[in-house]
C-alpha cells in the first residue's frame, strides 16, 4: 500500500481515537462502545501491519541500502564500466530492478530469512553503524548461495547450455546443489571488489 | 441512595481516566510511525517497530486491560 494511504488511515484513526479521549462518556451507550473497540483496537493494529509492510517493501530499495555510509562503495561498484563486474553487469543492463538491486542478490539478508538470528545481525548492523564500529571491510556472513543467481538463470538457455556449464555432467549438478560455487570458484569471482574502485573506469547513466 | 448513585460514577471516571490514558499513548504512537513512514532511512524502522509499535501495544493492551477490570 502506497506510503500516503497509510499515513491517511493512520490520521482517520487518530481522529477516532481523538474523539474518544476528549469525550470518553460516549462509550457508554453501545455504539460508543463499537466505535471505541474500533479505534483503540482494530484500526491501531491494522494501521500499523500496514505501517509494518511499508517499511519492509521499501528497505528493499537500493537507496536504503546505500543511505548506511559502509555501503557507499557497493553502491559505486554498480557503476563500474567492466562487464567482468557481476553486479555492475547486472545493474546496468537491467538484469536486476536498479531500484531494487541490493535485494535483489541479496534476498537472504537479515530481515527477509534467516529467523531470530538473521534479525539480531540486522540489529547489531545499526549498533555498529552509530554506536560502534563497523568492520572494514564488511563480508557476508555465510558465502554466496547460488540460489541467488539460480532464481533468475535456472532455465535460461545461456545457462543450461553454456560450454564451461556442461563440460561435464557433474559440473551442472555441482553449481545446482550449490557444491561448486557461481562466484568464488575462480568462474565470475569479480564481485563488488571494492578494494580496486579507484581504478577502474565508471559508466555515467544517460540522463 | 447516594451510595449506589456514586458507584456508576467512580466506574465511570475508572474508565474514562483509562480511556484517556490508552488514547493517548495511542496517537503518541501513531504519530511515531506516521514520522517514521516520511523520514526514508534504517533508523526508521527502529523508531517505527522500537518507540511506535511499542507506545501503540502500551496503548492497546491497556485499553483492553480497561475494558477486562472494570469495576462492575
Amino acid at each position: 500500500m502506497p506510503t500516503v494511504a497509510v499515513l491517511t488511515l493512520l490520521a482517520i484513526t487518530a481522529v477516532f481515537i481523538g474523539v474518544i479521549v476528549t469525550r470518553p462518556e460516549i462509550t457508554v451507550a453501545r455504539g460508543g462502545k463499537i466505535l471505541a473497540f474500533l479505534g483503540m483496537f482494530i484500526l491501531p493494529v491494522f494501521v500499523g501491519m500496514l505501517g509494518f509492510e511499508n517499511h519492509y517493501e521499501r528497505s528493499k530499495q537500493t537507496s536504503f541500502c546505500l543511505s548506511c555510509h559502509i555501503m557507499n562503495d557497493y553502491g559505486k561498484s554498480l557503476y563500474v564500466d567492466n562487464p567482468s563486474y557481476i553486479p555492475a553487469a547486472h545493474f546496468q543492463n537491467n538484469r536486476v530492478p536498479r531500484d531494487e538491486a541490493c535485494y535483489t542478490c541479496h534476498t537472504d539478508y537479515t530481515l527477509y530469512t534467516g529467523g531470530i538470528k538473521a534479525k539480531l545481525r540486522g540489529l547489531h548492523h545499526i549498533y555498529a553503524q552509530y554506536l560502534g564500529k563497523p568492520e572494514h571491510p564488511i563480508k557476508l556472513y555465510t558465502p554466496f548461495n547460488n540460489r541467488e543467481c539460480l532464481h533468475c538463470h535456472l532455465g535460461s538457455r545461456r545457462f543450461e547450455e553454456g560450454v564451461v556449464h556442461t563440460a561435464d555432467p557433474q559440473t551442472m549438478a555441482d553449481i545446482k546443489s550449490n557444491k561448486l560455487s557461481c562466484t568464488s570458484s575462480g568462474c565470475h569471482d569479480t564481485v563488488h571488489n571494492v578494494s580496486q574502485l579507484d581504478h577502474v573506469k565508471y559508466w555515467k547513466p544517460q540522463p | 441512595m447516594t451510595e449506589t448513585a456514586a458507584t456508576p460514577k467512580k466506574r465511570n471516571e475508572f474508565i474514562s481516566r483509562r480511556l484517556r490514558l490508552s488514547g493517548i499513548l495511542i496517537i503518541v504512537g501513531l504519530i511515531v510511525e506516521g514520522l517514521s513512514l516520511i523520514w526514508n532511512h534504517p533508523l526508521s524502522f527502529v523508531a517505527f517497530l522500537g518507540l511506535g509499535g511499542l507506545l501503540l501495544a502500551a496503548g492497546i493492551i491497556l485499553y483492553l486491560w480497561t475494558l477486562a477490570s472494570a469495576p462492575s
